[in-house]
């Protein structure tokens, strides 16, 4: 039965599942959202002339390096979540989902602490403050709301999980998919970090 | 029963933990070539070399955490059309603009 059912997932002529074959081609074109973001960042950044402060200035890299290990360590909770349900391993499952979706949940924790830092800042750097501040936040803004997506999707999964017993990879919410998402979310991280934090 | 099964084989639970600790001592790097910037160090050498490393740590979660590695080729080739595509294209933006002539120095 769930052989039929993971057969209609199928894709017929590329042998790829078809909700693994639509993330990879939604992915493909979030590099052209986030290119787009990165480079507004990259174009701004050097403006002069406009209110102070500059997000270069106002940046805690310790902290930022916190987060973004937080972030790292939540991909490898993610794909044992993901060896874990190819072995049928559900409570394995379930304690990784949980995991990354915590681990998912203190990086956007990390993130509110550190726009509330920059905001209540004398002077404070709002989006309006410069052009520079503006691409800062709209970038980093729209990345947190794609971890706030993904940990929305990690804790579907689990209450999933807890609700019937077992995930199934056949039907419904795959979590390979999820994985993919999420992943794809720290390599645009992995980009953030050293672009917009680490080089001036 | 399905042909969407992996080329070859998964690393183990043992190997994804041995590249994250590869993927946090590169972050340590990168971090510590910050301060070293900091320091004096000519952003010359310390640029490029914070981009070569965030390369690394992104092929690595794509190629090991992603799969890529282990599926079959049309996998990899819609994620490097999607990336090849936006990189050339924002490379022609920032160009245009003299982005990166900047950020050379």
């Amino acid at each position: 039965m769930s052989d039929i059912a993971h057969d209609e997932h199928l894709h017929e002529s590329t042998g790829i599942e078809t909700r693994k074959l639509a993330m990879w081609i939604f992915l493909s074109s979030e590099f052209m959202f986030f290119g787009a973001l990165i480079s507004n960042y990259l174009l701004f950044k050097g403006r002069v002339g406009y209110p102070e402060p500059y997000p270069s200035e106002m940046f805690d890299i310790p902290f930022t390096s916190v987060s973004s290990f937080v972030l790292l360590m939540s991909s490898l909770t993610m794909v044992l979540a993901d060896h874990a349900i190819h072995r049928d391993d559900q409570r394995a499952t379930r304690t990784w989902i949980v995991a990354t979706a915590l681990l998912g949940m203190v990086f956007l924790s990390g993130q509110a602490f550190e726009f509330t830092e920059f905001v209540l800042h004398d002077p404070p750097m709002k989006i309006s403050t410069n052009p520079a501040a503006s691409a800062f936040f709209t970038l980093t803004g729209f990345h947190g709301m794609h971890v706030l997506i993904g940990v929305i999707m990690l804790l579907t999964l689990a209450g999933t999980s807890f609700r019937k017993g077992r995930l199934s990879t056949a039907t419904g919410l795959n979590l390979e998919s999820v994985a993919l998402y999420w992943h794809f979310v720290d390599i645009i991280w992995i980009v953030i970090f050293t672009v917009v934090y680490l080089i001036k | 029963m399905t042909t969407d099964a992996p080329i070859k084989p998964h690393p183990s639970p043992k190997q994804y933990v041995q590249i994250a600790v590869i993927l946090a001592v590169l972050t340590g790097v990168e971090v510590g070539l910050y301060y070293i910037e900091q320091a004096g160090v000519s952003s010359r050498i310390v640029y490029p070399t914070l981009i070569v490393l965030a390369a690394l740590k992104f092929v690595i979660v794509v190629a090991f955490y992603m799969h890529v590695r282990y599926e079959k080729s049309l996998i990899a080739r819609f994620f490097t059309v999607g990336f090849v595509g936006a990189l050339m294209l924002y490379t022609v933006v920032l160009g245009t603009f003299g982005v990166l002539a900047a950020l050379g120095g």
